[in-house]
């Protein structure tokens, strides 16, 4: 038995091997001096570690992609979830005319694939006048999700009515209860839905690549493609371009790392 | 009551204003756009003109089209049942419940969350030919990105690096969802591990192993970042996924009309990989052992 745990263990480290050793490289290779790259072997460990490839970044604007990336990121997380929430609690805790058969065509979007709507939305954002602006950026994803909305009404119909009912007789509103009934017991699959929002904005490349050009608008996935594209032998320099790239979502990621877990297998399962 | 469904009926439409509007124009409308775009001819910048079926016509004889649609049937083929397999195996291993399996599990997803578009650049130098760190160790240089038959191979090995980890986490909780009486029951039953797996485990898995075919051929069907930052679409056009050929041709070559055709071809077919997974699960199987 302990043999076979051993041979378990063997497997899972020759895995954790093959996905970190990648990171691990280009991490190192970030902090090493482009001289050091190009004269010695390119795997050395850098002698002395040097920031001066992030510097360069700041020079290539990355200061201003990250500043737009974190505020696009931050605003559809925000407007999205708050949208999704009000539609939600609508479709689950409310009764009125045509309900059931718009919540079918929510569901129905459901299968329109993301790639599918670029080149139209392309057109309706270029005729609107709103090609390379922020509000390109974040319009067609801030009044909430179809998916998010869901999600959330599956978790607001298990709410139990005699708590709501309850609130209600002490005056409550429908705000009140929103606020102080249903959004509480909701915790858990909200902060689920913010990091699935979270993750999927701050990766966010065709779009951003398609609507968006020259420096004023640019996203961080954008400005790394950019500058790998422009020096594409500068190694070190586009590896601390990818760190930054990805660094705050491995910081998220090893801070609520079971919740992003729990909310991928939540999301995935339709 | 009257007033009480009233009231409903007002604070009902007030909560579903915002996203009723977003789900009219942002995914309602474009699907409808889509349509007339295809029989336009439109080149970003100038007036857009009546096509007839032109961009059909265009497209459906286009050469460059027919490739990029087999390069993803190929790179389709080639990343879903190898990450199905993979995370299979590793799910398998963490189900197991030995000390650490957390650990193992949320590393695993690491490649997942992380930006595509990143870590394609990031295998890019990985795998570039002089500089790069395989070609280092390896002391010669291999054109992985440039060898028209190495292309499409690499790319999917990229690919599934990314998507092991999270095709792993269905399969740990498919199997942690399996009854512990059921393998003990097999067990007592003299049958062996090889036996239980594929009498016991696999059958139950069943659902389980449809969603992860199914969302895996609709998410590959759509790769974008990693193509467009590795390859570019070459060699020859043997990476040009079908999502990039689309790209290349609105932003590229400028042929809207002709991208939104593309668009409604690959719409028709990720729908019907779609609805066959519907019609799957109305009628599957089911497992209640009460």
């Amino acid at each position: 038995m302990t043999s076979r745990n051993a041979a378990v263990y063997t497997l899972l480290t020759v895995g954790a091997a093959i996905t970190l050793l990648p990171f691990g490289l280009g991490l190192l290779t970030s902090f090493t001096s482009a001289q050091q790259f190009n004269t010695g072997s390119p795997l050395s460990v850098p002698h002395p570690p040097t920031p001066a490839n992030y510097l360069g970044l700041a020079d290539a604007g990355f200061g201003r992609a990250i500043a737009v990336t974190a505020l696009m990121t931050a605003v559809i997380l925000v407007s999205q979830l708050t949208f999704s929430v009000t539609a939600a609690y609508a479709f689950a805790r409310l009764d009125f005319p045509g309900r059931d058969r718009l919540f079918w065509v929510y569901l129905a979007t459901l299968m329109v694939p993301a790639t599918v709507t670029v080149v139209p939305l392309y057109l309706m954002m270029a005729q609107a006048g709103l090609r390379n602006t922020f509000w390109a950026l974040v319009l067609p994803f801030m009044f909430g999700s179809p998916y998010a909305i869901f999600l959330l009404r599956e978790y607001f119909r298990s709410i139990p009515a005699d708590l709501i009912r309850a609130a209600r007789m002490d005056g409550a509103s429908t705000v009140d209860v929103l606020v102080h009934v249903v959004l509480p017991a909701g915790r858990s699959i909200l902060v689920t839905l913010a990091l699935i929002t979270v993750v999927s904005q701050w990766n966010s490349f065709m779009w951003p690549l398609v609507i968006t050009s020259g420096s004023s608008w640019r996203v961080l996935t954008v400005a790394t493609a950019g500058l790998q594209s422009q020096f594409d032998a500068q190694w070190t320099l586009v590896m601390a371009a990818t760190t930054v790239a990805m660094v705050p979502l491995i910081v998220v990621f090893s801070l609520l790392g079971r919740h992003i877990v729990r909310s991928i297998v939540v999301s995935g399962i339709k | 009551m009257q007033h009480r469904r009233f009231r409903d009926t007002v604070i009902g439409y007030a909560l579903l204003a915002p996203s009723l509007f977003g789900v009219m124009l942002f995914l309602l409308l474009p699907m409808l756009v889509v349509g007339w775009l295809s029989l336009q001819h439109w080149d970003l910048l100038g007036p857009i003109r009546f096509a007839g079926l032109d961009n059909w016509r265009s497209v459906l004889t286009d050469a460059d089209f027919g490739r990029s649609l087999l390069a993803t049937a190929g790179f389709v083929a080639l990343v879903v049942p190898l990450q199905t397999a993979l995370g299979l195996v590793a799910a398998a291993l963490l189900a197991r419940g030995l000390p650490g399996t957390g650990f193992f599990r949320t590393l695993y997803v690491l490649p997942w969350i992380c930006s595509p578009l990143a870590i394609a650049v990031l295998w890019r130098w990985i795998l570039a030919p002089t500089d790069g760190a395989v070609s280092t160790v390896l002391g010669h240089r291999i054109e992985w990105l440039t060898d028209p038959s190495l292309a499409l191979p690499v790319v999917s090995a990229v690919t599934v690096w990314t998507n092991v980890g999270y095709v792993t986490l269905f399969f740990l909780a498919g199997l942690l969802g399996i009854p512990a009486d059921v393998q003990n029951a097999a067990r007592l039953d003299g049958a062996g591990d090889w036996q239980r797996f594929r009498h016991i485990t696999l059958p139950m898995l069943r659902p389980t192993l449809f969603f992860v075919l199914v969302t895996g051929i609709v998410s590959a069907a759509q790769v974008f970042d990693t193509v467009y930052a590795l390859t570019g679409g070459g060699p020859q056009g043997r990476t040009d996924l079908i999502a990039h050929r689309i790209y290349t041709e609105a932003f590229g070559t400028a042929a809207v009309g002709r991208a939104a055709t593309m668009t409604l071809i690959l719409f028709a077919l990720l729908l019907g990989v779609t609805i066959i997974q519907h019609l799957y699960f109305r009628k599957r199987v089911s497992y209640d052992l009460t």
